[in-house]
């Protein structure tokens, strides 16, 4: 084969190539990505299962001790001091709700990463496809047109995919998000 | 009578938040996994509020705030979006849907239920 006719075959080499090894690696990733969230998701059960026992077994206690406590004033000092851990427990349930609400936020970022990683797969399948279709003894101007089509197309695949996966989750902390009233 | 609040997720972890801060102060919860559902669940019992999340599968939040608005039983009753989408362009296409609020994830329970508590009692 002259060097003109190899460029036909190292081309479709490099396509092929590119495909194959991207989309190994790429599903490794979405394998990575789907048992994160299925984790995050155990995880959040069982934090959350914690959570509402130990609410449960705190207000418990804290009528308990209200009991206990019944025949001291209103304007007794452990009454006062019993209404200030009050609302510290308020205030760290409260926060405690807030943070727990992470998973739904991370699992709609995985659901979305993973979502991109399968469109990219499906790109780079048909990278492999279209460069089958090289002359592997072609003339360099009918490669080169051939390239340029293949680029067309991968311009308006992944143009559709960014179209797809419109991000909906910005969030940058965990701190409660704006309220607005119409 | 305790007033009743449709809280429509399909994050089971955020429903069991909703009704916990809701249930903790003084709502009945009703839950739904997505919009299909909360419809559903609206048609059988009118609600006092209901509370949406935005994308959600089969029927996403705007889609059910059209399809609740349609209901003669559903012209007045408050919808507030909760969701993480926090763009003027969604919060108008929600307003012009019919949605009467807009909750950012994630929530504060006080803050939702004093929220709750101003457009409901």
């Amino acid at each position: 084969m002259t060097t003109k006719k190899m460029l036909g075959s190292q081309v479709k080499r490099l396509l092929s190539g590119v495909s194959d090894h991207g989309r190994q690696h790429l599903l490794e990733v979405e394998t990575d990505l789907v048992q994160t969230a299925f984790l995050l998701g155990e995880a959040v059960e069982k934090l959350g299962s914690s959570f509402f026992a130990l609410h449960n077994a705190v207000s418990a206690q804290q009528r308990e001790v209200e009991i206990l406590l019944s025949e001291f004033a209103a304007d007794d000092p452990k009454m006062a001091r019993l209404r200030v851990l009050r609302d510290e427990i308020a205030q760290h349930t409260n926060e405690a709700v807030t943070g727990l609400q992470f998973q739904d936020l991370t699992s709609q970022l995985l659901a979305r990463t993973v979502q991109r990683i399968i469109g990219l797969r499906n790109v780079l399948s048909e990278l492999a496809v279209e460069g089958n279709d090289l002359p592997v003894e072609g003339q360099e101007d009918e490669i080169v047109t051939m390239l340029n089509e293949i680029n067309k197309n991968l311009d308006t695949q992944s143009s559709g995919l960014k179209d797809l996966l419109r991000k909906a989750v910005h969030q940058k902390d965990m701190d409660s998000g704006e309220i607005e009233m119409f | 009578m305790e007033k009743t609040i449709l809280a429509v997720d399909d994050s089971g972890s955020l429903r069991q938040m909703l009704s916990f801060s809701l249930k903790a102060a003084g709502y009945q919860v009703i839950e739904a996994v997505d919009g299909q559902d909360g419809l559903d669940k609206a048609r059988a019992q009118v609600v006092d509020l209901v509370l949406t999340d935005q994308n959600m599968p089969r029927m996403d939040g705007l889609s059910l705030i059209k399809a609740l608005r349609a209901l003669p039983s559903y012209q007045k009753v408050p919808i507030l979006m909760l969701t993480t989408e926090s763009g003027d362009e969604m919060k108008s296409r929600g307003r012009a849907a019919g949605a009467n609020g807009w909750l950012v994830k994630p929530f504060d329970p006080q803050k939702l239920t004093e929220v709750v508590k101003k457009v409901i009692g």
